[in-house]
């Protein structure tokens, strides 16, 4: 009895102790002020797992803002549903010296729609934020609040710095579970592991703490972020989620959790629809052929669309609903799919993935729900395996592309989830091959063509020109040229669809003033159709240098000059050979034409910081060359 | 040529005419097989027909409201035409008495299916969602069901709103795609007296008017409403050209705005925007507005000590700051203000909060000034033919000292005293004062601009290198851009290591940045750089591009002709001086000829020139813009001198070394 009363006293008295402490700008240590926008000075997050359809969320955090640019760290924003509640939120600011000048709550908070995009349908996620008005800086803002969330399945993520230009003073994270709850965690780039405790009732507490981190530059090439952002992933291992309940350790259980609660019985198809599949598939016998034509069936009668509500964030449309109204999100127009497949005896399975140019692949080791943001179809053919891309219309059968490929999926299955890679378009099969005939006049002026072959990762390259009309391409080309005064004479692009998919371009031009002509000297630049720039350069760099895209572009350019004309120089001959990548440009004249060839091979791949220098001298050579000028003078002779 | 000028023409009251609206759920097969639009084959999609009613008739409640309803065809031709199937009705939801109703919502699609043969889908209920998003603003959301390329949708809705008094309801002819057709009809009860005004540069192809006898009835006395219908046929998509303000100064629409208004209880007539005296005194009298101004003593005694024992220039550029630094501005626009004293205590407001609050601490501080109302680019232009107050949406301070006046913006800190942000750099203002008649003044002629001036000083050394300082100035509105440029990163240290890693040829040793914070000054960088030359010094002859900065390669301009100015809201000019020093025994050939393009009507220039002495030589070059608006007419000469600049910005100085 006498011991608790102490405890109770205890903790008033911390609390209070707490409430007084004021974050005098100056007491920041000074080693994390270079670089930093904005310091958090404390961020002390506590989960309690009360029940299965119980956890609450409490968070207090201290955040100074040394500027202007600061103003986003200071920024909070509270995301709410019908499931996941905002309790009380309160705020006090303090200015540079820890004086009180301003307190808050939640009515002034700004209450949004999260969405407003026009793909966007419904999405019952909605938010509150918050942002001081303080124009001295540096000031500090204190936020303390509470969620309360009915789900288990998702638990709050700690990651103590999310922004660059911040840095960290403290932050530590503690999740209490009910006794019977047990989690499963992953910690990345963390100093320290959990320090487990048990309480007398047998609930477990974990707690992670992390000091003093220096705040994070923009490097470009750099690595995703989660190989190097502190961070901590945590999982239940029972939950219930939106009614459902479930329990998981691995991607297996995870996978069979989704196809069992999810995905079954959602594949219902009208009999008309069952019919025509049928009719358009009976004859045909190649289970892949079949597949060809239900894929491109559906892209030829559905669009996307999203709608989220509740459940509907991670279980698909009836496939019946999706038959009527022909759209749906990527869970709807794959469920679709998968069902139209099923009729013509075709298996698929419903896959998983973290979206994006950036591969970013579901982490082997350790399942949890909220990893990936899309789903892709994937057809287990033998030997074959194929994959499809559901809600995009001009999509080639097959193809992934940039959105998608390279990177671990989950597919969902009857027998369990499994981890599977999705296909890599390496650095030697994403080109662009290029041949160019110039034809100078005497007075300048050149009239051309040029025709590109875009494969691999570079497939979609022109795909927002394609998806244009014919006008509006005419205008748009020009931008993608460095050619002035370009004026289109004709423009056509055909896209073979077949397994390696090529979009060809083919472009007729003329263009005045491409060469000057002076005193029996003709000028022009070399290179007018694809010129590297430098990326920036880092001093003391951290990060690993990190190249997410590889490719190969080659132009091969043929400059038909006014008679007479000889090269001035020596042709141009270069070759530069890096582990990251290759360039090779030569000019020289043949039969009286002067012949341009440019090749530049970038490898993806990660390679060690210090060939960052080299990288941005590997560019500067590349871009230099790239603007060569060609001098041409009359024989006179 | 396509007319482009801000056409307004007051609409006459027509004659008169009958109802176009046409049967919903119908199609003709012809709609369904047509495969382009043969007026405008690049369109994704077409309105085949679109019919607008709004009229004042009394709610079940006897509230007077508008009632508008919508119906609508539309072709898709292909996938990029489907987001017009994707519908989003935004409504107002101001306080639960007067709030904006959307209901009846209908919509089929008419489509072929797979055997070829013609199918319709019909619009659920439990498929339409409404959005609150946010604390005004509400929307109704649907998309039409079962598109497909080819089809057609057809929708329609009717809205109630409370909203229409002093506008009733505008009607956009024009949108991103083309329309067969596309009709208007307002009913307007006797009561009212609407003023209508076409704007854009197509002709209406129905002009009609009728009177409809008893068509209100309030209090058991009938009143007769003057049936308007007004409709264009064979619509253009409108395009967007870069460079031009808001697209709403140029598409066809007809809008309406109260002239007066007898009210239907008590018989008075109120007169409501017949001149700007009416809209001065209804300002003066407004809560949000003349009584905003009228408030003194904000900032209690901190504007006395401020600019205590200054002159009048000085105590007005200290108010102007001290405001500056005090608001935080919340991004919201507008012209009038809830409170200044609230957002004054909070330290955070609109532009009308902040800027009535300037407006209150000069003339304490003793500077007359005024507030100006104006409409922003994104806004659009003002109706000069009369007045509309819902022309304008941003208000600033004119600070008039002596002969002389200064704009004032006090929502961002980094404008310099009496300097505008661009956004505000439109038109004609209006300037009020409590005391005085409102009067015009001309926004696009204020002295601001965008000016830079490089020096650089370079001396080539044996290794090929160039060694030496690098000078940039900018002034006026550039020197603001700079500063927020050099303000995005955390110190000046910060920034120039920025732009040294940028620049991989050229290292930066030292830095010097002054001015940073004097807003009303020109910005001076210095930089003692090392910039790659060649790869030695051993040749008997090196190409040197003089032109250092803005070096331009491609034309901007790739029209062939444009339907709408150019306008980049103020004047520019940039230039640029080299020197060079050479080592002994080099000397620099002088180009074939200097440039000295033109624009007609001064409209700008472009020159180049060149001193050699020894082995020293300055190449300079100057590109200056005079006018802020270049008119379509203007156009082709503009494109011409881009292409003559890059043509002379390609031409390379030659460094020789003397025959020994």
């Amino acid at each position: 009895m006498r011991s608790t009363f102490l405890l109770a006293l205890l903790s008033a008295f911390l609390i209070k102790a707490n409430a007084q402490q004021t974050y005098e700008a100056s007491a920041i240590p000074k080693e994390l002020l270079p670089y930093a926008s904005a310091v958090i000075r404390d961020y002390d997050t506590h989960v309690e797992v009360k029940d299965l359809d119980n956890v609450t969320t409490h968070v207090r955090q201290a955040i100074t803002v040394l500027n202007k640019n600061g103003e986003d760290a200071a920024h909070l924003a509270l995301f709410y549903n019908k499931s996941a509640k905002i309790g009380s939120i309160k705020g006090i600011v303090y200015d540079e010296f820890g004086k009180v000048i301003d307190k808050f709550n939640e009515s002034k908070f700004q209450d949004q729609s999260v969405v407003n995009d026009d793909l966007t349908l419904f999405f019952d996620l909605r938010v509150k934020h918050y942002i001081p008005a303080i124009m001295q800086f540096p000031y500090t803002v204190v936020y303390e609040y509470d969620l309360r969330s009915k789900q288990s399945l998702i638990l709050h993520d700690w990651v103590p710095v999310e922004e660059n230009a911040t840095a960290l003073e403290k932050s530590s994270y503690t999740i209490t579970c009910k006794p019977d709850f047990n989690i499963r965690y992953k910690e990345m780039n963390l100093q320290n592991s959990a320090n487990v405790t048990t309480n007398d009732k047998g609930a477990k507490s974990y707690t992670w703490q992390i000091n003093n981190l220096k705040a994070r530059r923009n490097e470009p090439y750099s690595p995703v972020w989660e190989t190097y952002v502190p961070h901590l992933k945590i999982a239940p291992e029972k939950f219930s989620y939106e009614g459902f309940s479930g329990s998981f350790t691995n991607w297996k259980e995870l996978g069979k959790w989704q196809y069992d609660k999810l995905l079954t019985n959602r594949q219902a198809l009208p009999e008309s629809t069952i019919a025509h599949i049928k009719s358009m598939t009976d004859n045909v016998s190649d289970p892949k052929e079949k597949a060809r034509l239900i894929y491109e069936y559906m892209q030829g009668r559905t669009h996307y669309i999203s709608v989220q509500i509740g459940i509907g964030g991670y279980q698909p449309f009836l496939a019946s609903d999706v038959d009527k109204l022909n759209y749906s999100d990527c869970k709807g127009l794959v469920n679709y799919t998968q069902a139209l497949l099923k009729v013509a005896g075709v298996d698929s399975y419903f896959c998983v993935v973290k979206s994006g140019d950036e591969k970013v692949s579901l982490l082997p080791d350790f399942a949890s729900m909220n990893q990936g943001d899309h789903v892709i179809l994937c057809l287990p053919f033998k030997n074959d395996t194929t994959w499809l891309e559901c809600t995009n219309q001009k999509i080639p059968f097959g193809y992934l592309g940039y959105f998608t490929d390279d990177r671990l999926v989950l597919a969902c299955t009857p027998d369990g989830g499994k981890l599977m890679h999705t296909p890599k378009y390496t650095y030697d099969k994403s080109t662009q091959t290029r041949i160019g005939e110039f034809n100078i006049a005497a007075d300048g002026t050149v009239a051309g063509s040029i025709t590109t072959a875009y494969k691999g990762r570079q497939y979609e390259n022109r795909q927002a020109i394609i998806e244009e009309s014919n006008v509006e391409r005419k205008k748009l080309i020009p931008k993608h040229y460095g050619i002035n005064n370009l004026v289109v004479k004709s423009l056509d692009y055909s896209q073979d669809k077949l397994l390696q998919p090529v979009t060809t371009e083919k472009l007729s031009f003329e263009a005045k003033d491409f060469a000057i002509i002076t005193n029996n000297k003709l000028q022009f630049s070399l290179n007018q159709v694809n010129r590297s720039s430098v990326p920036r350069e880092v001093r003391n760099r951290v990060n690993s240098l990190y190249i997410n895209d590889g490719f190969t572009d080659e132009d091969e350019l043929v400059y038909t000059v006014p008679s007479g004309y000889k090269l001035k120089r020596l042709p141009l001959i270069i070759n530069i050979e890096k582990p990251f990548g290759r360039y090779s440009a030569s000019a020289m004249m043949i039969n009286g034409k002067l012949i341009y060839k440019r090749k530049l091979q970038i490898i993806d791949g990660t390679y060690d910081k210090a060939l960052y220098d080299d990288f941005i001298d590997f560019y500067t050579q590349v871009s230099e060359k790239d603007r060569l000028e060609a001098e041409l003078v009359k024989d006179v002779n | 040529m396509k007319r482009f000028l801000f056409a307004f023409a007051t609409l006459f009251l027509p004659f008169f005419a009958a109802a176009q609206d046409f049967e919903f759920g119908q199609y003709q097969l012809d709609e369904l097989t047509m495969k382009s639009y043969p007026k405008d084959t690049a369109a994704h999609a077409v309105v085949l027909r679109e019919i607008g009613d709004a009229r004042i008739q009394l709610d079940a409640v006897d509230n007077l409201r508008l009632f508008f309803t919508y119906h609508v065809k539309i072709k898709i031709l292909d996938e990029k035409g489907y987001k017009k199937g994707n519908i989003e009705l935004p409504f107002y939801t101001g306080d639960n008495n007067t709030m904006e109703e959307i209901s009846d919502i209908k919509g089929i699609t008419y489509y072929t299916d797979e055997n070829g043969n013609s199918q319709q889908a019909v619009l659920e209920k439990k498929n339409i969602f409404t959005e609150k998003n946010d604390k005004h603003w509400s929307s109704i959301k649907f998309a039409m069901p079962s598109l497909r390329k080819g089809c057609v949708i057809e929708y329609s809705y009717h809205e109630i709103s409370p909203y229409y008094y002093y506008s009733f309801h505008t009607w956009e002819f024009q949108d991103d795609i083309p329309k067969v057709y596309s009709e208007f009809t307002a009913h307007i009860p006797a009561y009212y007296t609407y003023k209508a005004t076409l704007r854009g540069p197509l002709k209406l192809t129905k002009n009609l008017g009728e009177v409809e006898n008893d068509c209100i009835s309030i209090r058991g006395v009938k009143n007769p409403c003057s049936k308007l219908t007004y409709a264009i046929a064979d619509v253009p998509a409108f395009v967007e050209e870069d460079y031009m303000t808001a697209a709403k100064n140029y598409l066809s629409a007809v809008y309406f705005d109260l002239e007066n208004f007898v009210n239907p209880y008590t018989g008075v007539k109120n007169r409501v925007t017949k001149e700007w005296a009416d809209i001065d005194k209804e300002l003066k009298d407004n809560q949000e507005f003349g009584s905003q101004m009228k408030k003194k003593e904000l900032f209690k005694e901190k504007i006395k000590e401020i600019t205590a024992g200054k002159d009048d220039l000085t105590k007005a550029k200290a108010v102007y700051a001290f405001v500056q630094k005090w608001f935080k501005w919340n991004k919201y626009v507008g012209i009038y203000s809830e409170d200044i004293k609230d957002a004054v205590a909070a330290h955070t407001g609109s532009v009308g909060d902040i800027n009535f609050s300037l407006a209150s601490a000069l003339n304490e501080a003793g500077i007359p000034s005024e507030v100006v109302l104006l409409s922003t680019r994104s806004h659009g232009t003002i109706n000069m033919l009369y007045p509309v107050i819902n022309d304008f949406n941003y208000v600033i301070v004119k600070a008039n000292i002596g002969e002389k006046s200064y704009f004032l913006d006090a929502t961002d800190p980094y404008l310099g005293f009496g300097m505008l942000p661009l956004q505000c750099i439109n038109d004609k203002g209006r300037v009020y004062s409590l005391n005085k008649p409102s009067y015009w003044v001309d926004l696009t002629n204020i002295p601001q601009r965008e000016s830079d001036s490089y020096t650089f000083d370079l001396t080539l050394e044996p290794s090929g290198k160039f060694k030496g300082t690098m000078t940039h100035y900018s002034t006026s509105y550039s020197a603001y851009k700079k500063r927020l440029a050099i303000k995005k990163f955390n110190s000046v240290d910060e920034y120039v290591e920025n732009l040294d890693e940028k620049m991989p040829e050229i290292k930066i040793l030292k830095s010097q940045i002054d001015n940073l914070d004097s807003l009303d000054l020109a910005l001076g960088e210095k930089y003692e750089i090392e910039m790659n030359g060649f790869e030695n010094t051993s040749r008997d002859s090196y190409n040197f591009n003089p032109y250092v900065v803005e070096h331009r390669i491609v034309n901007p301009f790739k029209l062939a002709e444009r339907d709408y100015p150019v306008d980049w809201g103020m004047p520019s000019a940039t230039n640029c001086n080299v020197i060079v020093h050479l080592p002994e025994g080099f000397s620099a050939e002088a180009p074939a000829k200097t440039w000295a393009l033109a624009l007609p009507n001064n409209g700008g220039r472009f020159i180049t020139n060149f001193e050699g002495s020894g082995n020293q030589f300055t190449f300079s070059y100057l590109t200056q813009f005079t006018k802020s608006v270049y008119s379509p007419a203007e156009y082709p000469s503009l494109k011409e001198f881009y292409n003559r600049i890059i043509s002379a910005e390609r031409e390379r100085l030659i460094l020789k070394k003397k025959a020994e």
